[in-house]
């Protein structure tokens, strides 16, 4: 079960970009890759318990971040997660210009183009990393 | 009391379904609660270290809602910015079986009884704002979240 890749968003309550990066994550673990990776609460990590410290440390992590700030990022890196690759919402947003996403709380259709370019591209980074160990 | 203020701060779990609910519990109550001014403050910058985020749980009375009982949301707050002037777990509101709930987490997924549950876990939210001693409101000079919500 540890084995797999973790995929951990930021879940950014405050703007869309969060809610695209929880989408984005969530779809991988649950419905693209479910077999190859999962995903683990961020703010359990935070509480630094044993048992989720287990889960994490030293294991290979992709982080999803709505934001610059990348809390994810840096959150999971703090606990000593490997974090394999950051991706960035608003990479594939640039993408994206002069569309309406939604809002914090729901995704419009444009919104939801963006989490399946974002789940497709951790998706390809998962096999990446899958088929590097081989 | 000039402004009145209060932080919520929700766990947004991403392993079941509690920290949806309390994600969109917490958005239900910034968008639609009208007698207090409430700020949802972004619980991974605010464990990233997010300075501003700290000082306004320091200030402002702050609500802590978690998806589950392991609460950790409370708990990160409480270690960062002192004691919290309400905690809402909503694993006491819809039943453990829901919150723990790993299939359905994505919100394209949700039905109308988990909508439901996110009005009932507002609700909640709304009592436990409305149970703050009005003398705890004594953040006047705070100047906001740097996240800008």
């Amino acid at each position: 079960m540890h084995k797999k890749v973790k995929v951990i968003p930021c879940s950014g309550i405050g703007k869309v970009y969060g809610l695209m990066a929880r989408e984005a994550a969530l779809k991988t673990v649950h419905e693209l890759c479910p077999e190859k990776s999962e995903t683990v609460c961020l703010a359990y990590i935070m509480t630094e318990d044993e048992a989720v410290r287990n889960k994490i440390e030293g294991f290979n992590c992709i982080t999803v971040d709505g934001c610059p700030k990348m809390c994810a990022s840096k959150n999971v890196s703090w606990i000593g997660g490997r974090v394999i690759d950051e991706m960035k919402v608003l990479d594939t947003v640039k993408e994206h210009k002069g569309k309406k996403f939604g809002s914090a709380t729901t995704l419009d259709a444009d919104g939801y183009v963006v989490v399946d370019e974002i789940a497709d591209k951790i998706v390809k980074k998962i096999k990446d990393i899958i088929k590097e160990k081989l | 009391m000039d402004e009145l203020k209060v932080g919520v701060i929700s766990c947004s779990g991403e392993e079941c379904l509690g920290g949806t609910i309390s994600r969109l519990a917490t958005r239900k109550v910034l968008e639609e609660l009208s007698f207090v001014s409430t700020v949802t403050l972004c619980l991974p910058l605010y464990l990233a270290g997010g300075k501003e985020e700290r000082d306004f749980a320091k200030v402002f009375p702050t609500i802590a809602v978690d998806g589950c009982d392991k609460l950790c949301a409370k708990r990160s707050t409480e270690k960062y910015s002192g004691k919290i002037n309400g905690s809402v777990d909503v694993s006491k509101i819809i039943g453990n079986e829901n919150a723990l709930n790993t299939d359905t987490v994505l919100i394209k997924d949700l039905t109308e009884e988990h909508l439901q549950m996110v009005d009932k876990v507002a609700s909640e939210i709304i009592k436990a704002i409305s149970a703050i001693n009005p003398d705890s409101y004594s953040g006047k000079t705070f100047g906001g979240c740097s996240c800008g919500s």
